[in-house]
Order: C-alpha cells, then sequence, then structure tokens
C-alpha cells in the first residue's frame, strides 16, 4: 500500500479513537491544534519507530515534524526505512 | 442549553467584527470584560490589542514590542522582593545603583541565551548543542546551590542573587526558544523575545509559558481577517464563561467559608445584615488547627478538604483561562488552559485537562526526551519511567527553581530536605497518573453513565485527597500532613 495512504489511515485510526470521525488535509495540523493529545503520539512515536525504523533519540525529538502527514512523510523521506540514523 | 452563546459560529457577527467598527466593538467588549473580571490593567491590554487588530501584518514584532514594555513597566513575575531583601542584607538599599544592576544583569541574561541559542544553531553536535535544557536547567541549579550553600558577601551576593531572581522566571520560556532554534525554520532572535513572558502571561499570576513558545504560537495563529475575528471572539465568550465562573466562585467562597470582597462585608456592617454561612474551616486553617492538636470536628475536616478542591476548580480556570483570552484576542486561538476537568473519567485525564500548559511543559521537557531515549524494549516500563520523569522529576525541578526564595531563606539543604512534603505529592501523582496510563489510554465512550460517574467521582475524590499534600512551603514536614491525613480517618482518631 502507498506510504502516505498507510499513514492517513492510522491516522484516521487515532483520531476515530478519541471520538473524532472529522477528516483532514494532508497538511492540518493534528497535534497541537489539540486533535491528538500526548498519548496519541507516544503511539504514534512507537508506530514510526517500528514500522520505519526512526530513532528519536538520535535524530532528536520535536513535535511539529508529526504535527500533520506532510510532516510525517518528510520525516519519513528524510530516514530510510531500517537506518537509525 | 449554553450559558453562553456561541458567538464565534454567526457568520454575520464574524464579518462584522472584520470591519473596524466591528474591531473596535470587540475591543471594547474585551476591556469591559477584563474590568469585569477583575483585571486592574485592562485599558493597556485593549489598548495592546488594539493595535494587534489593526496591523496583523506586524504583529509579531508588535507582541515583541509589548513583551519589552511589560518587562520594562509592569515585571510582576521579577521577584523584587527578593532582589532588595539580599541588597539591604549587604548594606544597599533601594535606589538607581540597584536599577542600574538589575538592568546590566538583565542584559547579560539574554546574552547568555543569545550564546546559547547561536551554539544550538551553529554546533549542534556540541553537548550544549544537543541538549541545550539540560544545560540551561542544570546550570541554574549548580547556581542556585552556589547561592544557597557559599559564603558570599558584598556585591558578588547581590549580583548571584540578582542573575537567580531575574533569568529564573525564564527558565522554561528559553527552554521553548531553545527547542525552536533546534527545528528547520525558528523565529529570529528578535521575534522569540517577544515569548518571554509575553503581555498575555505577565498580565496573569502564572509564571508557565501559556501559549508555549515560538513553534506553537505559528501554529495556531490567525493568518486571515476572518480568523482573527473568530478567535477574537472566542475571546470574548472565553472571557463572558470566566465572569460566570467568577460570580460562582464569589457565591462558593460566601456560602462555604463566609468570605466576602471588603465592599459587600462594608456593605452588610453598614445595613447590619448578617451573612449566614456553613462555616467550613480552609484547609490552612484546619491543617493548623490540627497540626497544634486543635483538630476540627471530623464532618468539618472532611468538609475543608472537600471545599478546597472545588475553589480549586473554580479559581485555577479563572488564572490560566483570562491569559488564554488575552492571547486570543492577540490573534493565537490558544487551547484552553483548563477544559472541563470534572468531566476527567481517568487520573491521567484529569491531569491534562486541569492546567494543560503545565502539563504540557513537562511533556515536552522531561516525558518525550525520556521516552525516546531509554527503556524502547520495553514499552510498559518505557511508559511508567517516562511518566515518572515528566510528573514526579519535571515537576519537583519546576517548583524547586521557581521557589528560590526558600534557598536564600532557609539555605539550600534546608530548602531541599523541607521540600518532602512536595517530593510526596509528586512521587504519588507520578505513580498514580503512569497506573492511569498503563490501564488504558482513556475510558471507551460505550460506558453506561453511571459507570463513567462513578469513575469521574472516583478520579474527583483521589485528587480531593491528594491535595493535602499539594504544599509547596517548608513549614510543615510530612509527618504533620500524614498526620492530618490520618484525622480524617475515623478510626485514627
Amino acid at each position: 500500500m502507498n506510504e502516505r495512504l498507510a499513514i492517513r489511515e492510522y491516522l484516521q485510526n487515532l483520531l476515530r479513537q478519541t471520538g473524532d470521525r472529522n477528516g483532514f488535509a494532508d497538511n492540518d495540523s493534528l497535534l497541537m491544534s489539540g486533535r491528538l493529545d500526548s498519548v496519541d503520539t507516544l503511539d504514534l512515536v512507537v508506530f514510526l519507530e517500528e514500522k520505519y525504523g526512526i530513532d528519536f533519540a538520535a535524530r532528536g525529538f520535536d513535535k511539529n515534524d508529526l504535527d500533520s502527514l506532510d510532516g510525517i512523510m518528510a520525516l519519513i523521506g528524510a530516514t530510510p526505512p531500517g537506518v537509525s540514523l | 442549553m449554553r450559558v453562553i452563546p456561541q458567538l464565534d459560529a454567526y457568520p454575520r457577527l464574524v464579518s462584522v467584527v472584520q470591519t473596524p467598527i466591528g474591531k473596535i466593538s470587540a475591543i471594547c467588549a474585551f476591556a469591559f470584560l477584563l474590568l469585569l473580571n477583575g483585571e486592574a490593567l485592562y485599558l493597556e491590554l485593549a489598548a495592546i490589542v488594539a493595535i494587534l487588530s489593526f496591523f496583523p501584518k506586524y504583529r509579531r514584532p508588535l507582541i515583541s514590542a509589548a513583551t519589552l514594555y511589560w518587562l520594562l513597566i509592569h515585571p510582576n513575575w521579577i521577584r523584587q522582593g527578593l532582589i532588595r531583601r539580599v541588597a539591604s542584607d549587604e548594606g544597599v538599599g533601594p535606589g538607581w545603583g540597584l536599577v542600574l544592576g538589575a538592568a546590566v544583569v538583565m542584559c547579560v541574561v539574554f546574552g547568555g541565551l543569545g550564546v546559547l541559542l547561536h551554539v544550538v544553531r551553529a554546533r549542534p553536535g556540541h553537548f550544549a548543542g544537543r541538549r541545550p535544557v539540560l544545560v540551561l536547567v542544570g546550570s541554574f541549579l549548580v547556581l542556585l546551590a552556589v547561592a544557597g550553600t557559599l559564603q558570599l558577601h558584598g556585591w558578588p551576593r547581590i549580583a548571584l542573587w540578582m542573575l537567580l531572581a531575574l533569568s529564573g522566571p525564564y527558565l522554561w520560556f528559553f527552554a521553548y526558544a531553545l527547542g525552536d532554534y533546534a527545528s528547520k525554520a525558528p523565529d529570529p532572535y528578535r521575534i522569540q523575545f517577544g515569548t518571554f513572558f509575553p503581555f498575555w502571561v505577565g498580565s496573569g499570576d502564572s509564571s508557565t509559558p501559556i501559549g508555549k513558545g515560538a513553534a506553537y504560537l505559528r501554529k495556531v495563529e490567525a493568518h486571515s481577517a476572518k480568523d482573527l475575528a473568530v478567535v477574537q471572539l472566542k475571546a470574548v465568550k472565553l472571557l463572558m464563561w470566566l465572569f460566570v465562573l467568577h460570580l460562582l466562585l464569589l457565591v462558593f467562597r460566601a456560602v462555604v467559608f463566609g468570605d466576602l470582597p471588603p465592599a459587600a462585608t462594608e456593605f452588610l456592617r453598614t445595613h447590619d445584615f448578617r451573612l449566614l454561612h456553613l462555616g467550613v474551616p480552609k484547609l490552612e486553617t484546619a491543617f493548623d488547627q490540627t497540626a497544634a492538636g486543635h483538630a476540627p470536628p471530623l464532618h468539618l475536616l472532611w468538609a475543608s478538604v472537600v471545599a478546597h478542591f472545588l475553589e480549586a476548580i473554580l479559581a485555577v480556570p479563572l488564572m490560566g483561562n483570562m491569559v488564554v483570552a488575552c492571547s486570543r484576542m492577540a490573534g493565537f486561538n490558544l487551547l484552553r488552559n483548563t477544559y472541563k476537568p470534572l468531566y476527567a473519567t481517568t487520573i491521567a485525564d484529569f491531569w491534562n485537562r486541569f492546567y494543560f500548559y503545565f502539563k504540557e511543559l513537562l511533556v515536552e521537557f522531561f516525558f518525550f526526551p525520556t521516552y525516546v531515549r531509554y527503556f524502547k524494549k520495553h514499552r510498559r516500563l518505557r511508559l511508567a519511567a517516562a511518566t515518572f520523569a515528566a510528573a514526579t522529576l519535571g515537576n519537583m525541578v519546576y517548583h524547586f527553581c521557581r521557589d528560590i526564595h526558600y534557598v536564600f531563606e532557609l539555605g539550600f539543604w534546608g530548602a531541599l530536605t523541607g521540600f518532602q512534603v512536595y517530593a510526596f505529592y509528586a512521587m504519588v501523582l507520578g505513580a498514580s497518573i503512569a497506573i492511569s496510563q498503563l490501564r488504558g489510554k482513556r475510558a471507551p465512550e460505550s460506558l453506561p453513565f453511571h459507570r463513567r460517574v462513578m469513575a469521574s467521582v472516583g478520579v474527583i475524590g483521589f485528587y480531593c485527597l491528594l491535595e493535602i499534600f499539594n504544599f509547596e512551603g517548608r513549614s510543615h514536614s510530612l509527618r504533620t500532613h500524614l498526620a492530618f491525613f490520618g484525622n480524617l480517618l475515623p478510626l485514627a482518631r
């Protein structure tokens, strides 16, 4: 499956768990806007660590990078799958 | 039925507030509501908001200018009393010499931050570039230990305490700026300056960075005339709600404690009226009486614990959300600081709802740095360790760095050992939030109503009792607090 689509589906699922069934654009803010909370961010971190091998300890953790689908795609693009920076 | 109308949902009103007359009307409503909510500096706040509303293109530089104005004219967050006490100890009276000294130290503080920001940007591989917040907070704690243990005299002592008193309140504002400088496109220093006790925080009583830092403000800033109108109407709506809360708090204090504002007391005295009230003692009074061996009757003891919690539930939103309302008028759609805390069905959820920006500070600077570094192979341990780092360690560090006057009065070790009650509070809080998070994210929406109510009551009961240990002073030991807690149990009396 297309990566963007897979992540969108994952985010949509996280939103659904909070009772938020509204859609979102690729550049919509999800964390800073409060649609997803800190606990959701943890799930997202684990998802990105496990699926894309992103090592936040090494590359530095910035919540802004995870704020939107575009931000996450840029993050994944900057980190080759399975490689710990 | 809604108590406050959804002003921001009326398209015509949103259109009107985009016109010059509409803007002026919204600003007048803002000023009037600030006055009703007891804000003495309502005219200055309204004037700043008016300038920002008519020149939104220059919002960020104007906010920096307003921040500078507030620092020069209303620096309420700086412990001027502490500086004067240290100076007086060293035989230096208040006067221009002290003011000049403070100005020089302030320049050193902002200059030092500039150097650290440069290191973050130019030398990201250097330890100070990788862990700038650790360097910042660690340096502050070392200086505090030096000031509280070494026997310094004269101007070196005054200068050191001045440095602590002037930099301490900015610690976490600087931490957000350092975080932003590590990102791809940070704001320049002159714009960051506007986030160091911006006028909306400076006008309140909180030292928490409500509105966080530049990165968050960029995300929530209104970029069009319509966005600005909507967010300003949200500010007016929030102030209307706060006025209702103010009235409720007034009635609550009168009925429960018999507390009235001075004007109302004078009115009752003049007209020979008597106020009927429940005569519940304040928690501090009940506590002092119990510590002195004259504990109030059991029902009054319980009533004072519950009343203390309910008073906090009404008072805390007033403090934090006034700041949020001012920032919204300035064009930033900030989330509320306190949002429906009684709706929380888990301990972690309540903590998230009660004081959002303090929780966010701890999450940002303690939780995530721990979470992404340690115990990555052990999911539950990882979550528990990060929660402890935030709710226990971070919570303690924040309050110890904030209340530096205890170090001045008791010495470093005296202040540290006297911190035992708050340390206990933070330990219990950390453990409870960790367990709450490990048990599950949130109560399922499908829970029957009575189970949701039971869950909420359980959470409220927990925080009600924990408040007994939420004591930042150094006058009573943990043993005294535990004895008070024991007095609440009928069999232990």
